[in-house]
């Protein structure tokens, strides 16, 4: 395999990592193989010496994923370096992932729920104070509206404690499903070297 | 030999072979290929993590073909790092050696 070769399957292997690093890390095979010719040795004995450009791109990419998901813990990391490790053939994509869309949708309608609770809340506070102004459009019929008051601030302090609820459940979820991914990462880095 | 050994192994061979004195790519990737036989690939992203994780710095400096070279320095982390694994490693391979002489002595 001839240098240019070996770089563009290289550089194919390395997508969805950040632009600077996949420079970086194509920067120094580059320089790798100008060394090696400095020294006498010819491109296709380089490439064949620092192995298969497929695999070393797939350990970069993990190792680049994994380490921007344990620095930032940002969700949007964590289901990258998810959908990185489906790309490597983890074999129970077809059970985990439906299981995941589950969840994943459960928690968005929790965050709808939780959400709604609060603004009810406002919005019925809002109705009394706008009533008068717009009799036309706004009845409260005969409520009391000491008890809408009440009742309105019930509401709301309800849905903000559901929000607050729904952002610790959020983050543990992606914890715990950044977890589980680097667990499957490990075992597919484990394949791998038997390969 | 396994795979896995080999790639805690080569953490350590990076890191005492660089705590002589600062190597480029090419130049420390081929002191270790002479003596453990490897996919010298392996040893770029090794070198890239270590790097995140503090252990080593990088700097460019010109060579005297030309274009400039990237050399990998180690920090006071990564000195203390290395005497911690060479203190697994030493004591691993003192069990299995004791290990192995029993073995012969029954």
């Amino acid at each position: 395999m001839k240098k240019e070769q070996f770089l563009n399957q290289l550089k194919r292997s390395l997508s969805g990592i950040p632009e600077t690093e996949k420079k970086e890390i194509l920067y120094d095979y580059e320089e790798h193989f100008r060394s090696g010719m400095e020294n006498g040795q010819k491109e296709e004995e380089i490439a064949r010496s620092l192995g298969n450009p497929r695999i070393l791109g797939k350990s970069s990419r993990i190792e680049s994923l994994l380490a921007e998901s344990r620095d930032g813990r940002r969700a949007v990391n964590v289901l990258r370096a998810m959908f990185a490790s489906l790309s490597l053939g983890f074999f129970n994509a077809i059970i985990t992932l439906p299981i995941f869309a589950g969840l994943l949708a459960g928690l968005i309608g929790l965050w709808v729920g939780a959400g709604s609770l609060a603004v009810t809340g406002v919005a019925v506070i809002l109705t009394i104070i706008l009533q008068p102004l717009f009799p036309a459009f706004l009845t409260l019929g005969d409520l009391n509206i000491p008890f809408l008051i009440f009742a309105s601030i019930g509401i709301s302090a309800l849905g903000l404690l559901s929000l607050i609820g729904m952002w610790k459940l959020s983050q543990w979820f992606f914890k715990i499903t950044g977890k589980y991914v680097q667990f499957n990462l490990r075992i597919v880095k484990k394949q791998e070297a038997r390969e | 030999m396994n795979v896995q050994f080999k790639k805690g192994v080569l953490e350590l061979c990076v890191l005492v072979v660089l705590c002589r004195r600062d190597y480029y790519g090419y130049e420390l990737v081929h002191t270790i290929s002479k003596n453990i036989n490897i996919a010298e690939g392996t040893i770029y992203p090794l070198l890239r993590r270590l790097t995140k994780e503090g252990y080593f710095t990088t700097y460019l400096r010109e060579s005297e073909e030309g274009p400039s070279r990237k050399y990998y320095q180690i920090t006071e982390s990564g000195q203390a790092y290395k005497e911690e694994l060479l203190r697994e490693w030493t004591h691993f391979v003192s069990s299995v050696n004791n290990l192995i002489q029993e073995e012969e002595v029954a």
